[in-house]
């Protein structure tokens, strides 16, 4: 179902922040969004650093190992942000289509 | 969880991801699954896939580290030009024939060469990586990458402040690739 928009949510939540990846995975899980069934987010970052979306560094975490942190790069931002007009347009768009199935069960 | 990573290493040495990014992503991912086991996190959770050389396929691909199939070899592509031209020639003699039958002038025109498409590379966005992750990345896409050192103030070490061509610019497998990069 998130396929899509799962990488807007990982931009999301290393907008103001950096993270690791398995910090991003909590991020989204405080947030309320499960990543079950969704497949792994590490594709997805690799894609997300490739197209130089994602900026990495390497540091130490509390007291664990140094990790490998991620986080939105200017163009990264610039990307989120056409991605949540578009996100917000096609939400409007396929609320409208499924208010109308909910109208005639209900 | 180690002989999942393991077997992913292996994956990533077969596909030719060089070692130190195979060390990195190996690295990233068994640090993730023992915090997420302390979590009582599953590991199917992080891995969504249970085939881990598929995991590792992906994930190596889609960070543009697997060298795209090679194009078809040189010898198949002349055998692949050479019956176009024989199929043009015995077209024109049909014509030529044709027209030399009906006693009409005849005019003919002579193509240009072929639009070269095969073994071309998408320029990536190298701005804001390091170096070695950028050399790394060109290398496996098929660029030869040439560094110039530039100061820039406040200092950026090590890290691709400019490059050219742009990204997304398509270039011949092979084409030289400026990174400006950060002095210490």
């Amino acid at each position: 179902m998130l396929r899509g928009v799962l990488d807007l949510c990982l931009l999301a939540v290393v907008f103001d922040e950096p993270a690791y990846g398995y910090e991003m995975t909590r991020r989204l899980r405080e947030r309320g969004l499960s990543t079950v069934g969704e497949g792994s987010i590490y594709p997805l970052l690799g894609r997300l650093e490739r197209e130089g979306l994602v900026a990495t560094h390497r540091a130490a975490s509390d007291g664990g190992p140094p990790r490998k942190y991620y986080r939105a790069s200017p163009s990264g931002r610039r990307a989120l942000a056409e991605g949540v007009r578009a996100w917000r347009a096609v939400r409007g768009e396929v609320d409208s289509v499924l208010a109308t199935i909910e109208a005639e069960v209900a | 969880m180690t002989a999942y990573v393991e077997e992913c290493r292996q994956e990533w040495k077969r596909l030719g991801v060089p070692d130190l990014l195979a060390d990195e992503m190996a690295t990233e991912l068994e640090s993730d699954l023992a915090e997420a086991q302390a979590d009582g996190v599953s590991a199917n959770e992080i891995l969504g896939e249970s085939d881990p050389r598929r995991f590792a396929a992906t994930w190596a691909s889609e960070r543009g580290l697997v060298a795209e199939p090679a194009p078809p070899s040189r010898k198949r592509r002349r055998w692949i030009w050479v019956a176009v031209g024989l199929a043009l020639a015995l077209v024109f003699v049909v014509v030529l024939g044709f027209f030399a039958a009906t006693k009409a002038s005849v005019h003919t025109h002579i193509s240009g060469p072929p639009p070269q498409t095969v073994g071309l590379a998408a320029i990536p966005d190298f701005v804001g990586m390091k170096a070695s992750q950028a050399l790394a990345l060109a290398a496996n896409i098929g660029l030869r990458p040439e560094v110039r050192q530039v100061t820039r103030r406040p200092p950026t070490p090590g890290i691709v402040v400019a490059q050219t061509p742009a990204a997304a610019t398509r270039l011949p497998r092979g084409s030289t690739v400026l990174l400006r990069v950060g002095r210490r």
